[in-house]
């Protein structure tokens, strides 16, 4: 910015020696040269403003606010969130004895615990996290069959392109279409029971009923790893979420495998098939060290989408502590209505996005150390 | 040395085990070459491409399936609510009372015709079908064309124009890819109450028109790929750089325009989460897979039950599902290019 400033001076001064121009001839070859710069500068500036005015608007002014936010006690109904942080010494969170805690929203969170089952009481933070971290179970799984698929389609058999496209339909269509098919899919009575036999009330819609082991299946298994632990709480409609999300982005993955399939090196795959290596045996030792970039690459956006499931969840069963990812934390306390706490979601927002930076730093520092 | 001898005897045996012989033999005709039988190389490769084909085809399947289901669904006779239910569990390929069936009275399209007509019950306002998909195709036309335009004039500016503070612009937008969207979700809903943004729809709107930064950055690495001759010959020529952008670059450029245009058209479309974020839950303004979730919430007292649920769900797929028939060469291949999913 500083610098187009002070390049417009010099492109105004430039200016200002043309009118005396005329007067001094032998001055004249300097201007062609600045003419074009100046006007490099000022349209190169015209065409990116709308990109640069929106980022700074809608990501950057955001992410400063919600920052600032996270230390106030803020709400829709205060009035304008700009003003308000205008004079944000005044409305630093303050108990109700009159204590100042900026920091209030960063220690509830860390604190504040819920019954999730008559039995146990959790860290509501923690419950949210647990479920967001389960679904990320479909991310490996997600990019084998991907591998799978990829590596079939690569052989050189005639339709591959269709298959292609066939698999990507499930990432073009609109998840509420889709989670409401596979609601009814997966009904207690529903296609998926009957067609493997199974008696699994996948989605509990009763709400008020502990989603324990034996609820679900109908058994009568005693054991307490079964009965008791958190981590059986709504296992089968997370299991529903899982199978829908790795049946949904089955397709992109399996296209970014077959762009990095056709990357790889096929005079590499033909001298080692000539030195004797088996199918399995170029597979991995040729393919997959070319493929790693694509694969790390496929990781650290899957785990950034991952941790920031929303969708799906709450479309199956609204807003349930047994099955919601973490975002719906953040707008249940931030948003769902008139009177709810921005502050409290932008200081939920804040710890996502510190997971998100150390989840990718720990990624970054694996594949560093991967590749000594 | 005893050991050794028994070996060598063992491994005779085995060479003439007429057994042995004929599971080689076996073997060789599947393709896979033992010590017997040595499979021929065009065998190989017959018997993989089969067995590819039954993969692909069991997952190509196993894709389609649930959309068939959806299809198949939105045909179902459900509106006795008793045995609505039971239909629709019962649905593994064609519904047992479908309003296909000749006996039915309503119409092969009962299903559709409830969804399009019946108002969908929002606790103030009067949601139909129609105030929806207008709602949707507004949020998913205008910003996106708009927006696919503003992206390029930036890819050109990064791509093609020299000018002081590029590259930290560019690190800057960078740096905003890495925010993640539902950090900062918050400050943008109470931002869009103070500007009133949420009652109108204009929150899924205005900030798309200001472009995309991926969209950018891919349409650069397009612009990278042409002659920069071409834009030196017009500016000899004495073309402006807007008469550059509007006459060269966004002709040129309009195989990856089209892409990211048809790839955010998509997103736009289905973007259930962005409506139900910040557009109040009783407003006009909600877009279509939004609609269809307010519709579900009232669906009992609606005629038609589940079915008409379905059906709706297949008015929110098809679009998307034909636009991406007809363009699949041209996104397939920009999303090799870029490697991005969505």
């Amino acid at each position: 910015m500083e610098k187009n400033a002070a390049v417009n001076a010099e492109a105004v001064d430039v200016d200002g020696a043309a009118v005396g121009e005329a007067a001094l001839p032998q001055k004249k070859q300097r201007k062609p040269i600045n003419q074009q710069k100046l006007q490099d500068n000022l349209w190169g500036w015209i065409f990116c403003l709308p990109l640069i005015v929106g980022t700074v608007w809608f990501v950057f002014i955001c992410l400063v606010a919600a920052i600032l936010l996270s230390f106030t006690d803020y709400s829709v109904m205060d009035g304008s969130m700009f003003g308000f942080l205008g004079e944000m010494g005044e409305h630093i969170y303050t108990t109700s004895e009159g204590v100042v805690e900026p920091f209030h929203w960063y220690t509830y969170a860390f604190t504040h615990t819920i019954k999730i089952s008559p039995a146990i009481e959790m860290n509501e933070m923690g419950v949210y996290l647990f479920n967001t971290v389960f679904y990320m179970i479909g991310i490996p799984i997600g990019m084998i069959l991907a591998m799978f698929f990829a590596v079939c389609m690569t052989r050189d058999i005639p339709g591959a392109n269709v298959f292609r496209v066939i698999y990507y339909f499930p990432c073009v269509a609109s998840t509420v279409s889709i989670v409401y098919t596979f609601r009814l899919m997966f009904n207690q009575e529903g296609v998926i029971n009957q067609l493997f036999g199974l008696n699994i009330n996948w989605i509990n819609t009763t709400g008020a009923a502990s989603l324990t082991w034996n609820s679900l299946t109908g058994g009568s298994s005693t054991s307490a790893f079964m009965i008791d632990p958190f981590w059986c709480q709504g296992f089968f409609s997370k299991l529903v979420i899982i199978i829908m999300s790795v049946w949904k982005g089955l397709g992109g993955t399996i296209i970014l495998y077959i762009a990095g399939l056709s990357g790889v090196n096929a005079a590499t795959k033909e001298a080692a098939q000539i030195d004797g290596a088996n199918g399995w045996q170029i597979f991995w030792k040729v393919t997959m060290p070319d493929l790693y970039p694509t694969i790390f690459y496929n990781i650290v956006t899957a785990v950034i989408g991952g941790m920031q499931i929303y969708a799906e969840p709450e479309l199956l069963k609204a807003q349930d502590p047994m099955l919601s990812g973490y975002v719906a934390l953040i707008w249940a306390t931030g948003m769902n209505d008139i009177t709810a706490r921005p502050s409290q979601g932008a200081a939920y927002g804040m710890i996502l996005a510190v997971m998100i930076i150390l989840l990718t730093l720990v990624q970054f520092y694996l594949d560093s150390k991967n590749k000594d | 040395m005893t050991d050794n001898i028994v070996n060598e005897v063992e491994v005779e045996e085995k060479k003439y085990s007429p057994i042995r012989y004929a599971w080689g033999a076996f073997l060789a005709f599947f393709g896979i070459s033992s010590a017997t039988h040595r499979a021929s190389k065009k065998r190989k490769k017959l018997v993989g491409d089969i067995v590819c084909y039954i993969v692909l085809l069991f997952g190509a399947f196993l894709s389609v399936y649930p959309f068939w289901w959806m299809v198949a669904a939105g045909f179902a006779d459900t509106s006795n609510t008793a045995i609505g239910t039971t239909i629709l569990n019962r649905l593994v390929w064609w519904p047992s009372q479908s309003t296909l069936d000749p006996g039915y009275t309503h119409g092969a399209f009962y299903n559709y015709s409830q969804f399009m007509t019946k108002t969908f019950q929002n606790v103030f306002a009067r949601l139909t079908f129609w105030r929806a998909l207008v709602n949707n195709l507004i949020y998913s036309i205008v910003p996106v064309v708009i927006g696919v335009i503003t992206s390029a004039s930036a890819a050109f500016s990064f791509a093609k124009i020299q000018w002081y503070g590029r590259d930290f612009i560019f690190f800057i937008l960078l740096a905003a890819i890495m925010v993640p969207g539902a950090c900062i979700m918050t400050a943008q809903f109470s931002m869009y109450q103070v500007l009133g943004w949420r009652d109108n729809g204009l929150c899924l709107i205005i900030p798309g028109i200001f472009g995309s930064i991926m969209t950018a950055f891919f349409i650069r690495q397009f612009l990278y790929g042409l002659p920069t001759s071409i834009i030196e010959a017009a500016k000899i020529d004495g073309a402006g750089y807007f008469r550059i952008f509007c006459g060269f670059i966004l002709p040129l450029a309009m195989p990856a325009i089209m892409a990211q245009g048809l790839l955010s058209f998509m997103g736009c479309w289905n973007n259930y989460m962005g409506s139900y974020i910040f557009i109040p839950q009783n407003s006009l303004a909600v877009n279509l897979p939004h609609a269809l979730s307010v519709f579900d919430k009232n669906v009992t007292s609606i005629e038609g039950g589940y079915g008409v649920v379905l059906a709706g769900a297949v008015f929110c797929v098809l679009p998307v599902m034909i636009l991406f028939a007809c363009f699949q060469r041209t996104i397939i291949s920009s999303l090799m290019l870029t490697g991005s999913k969505e």
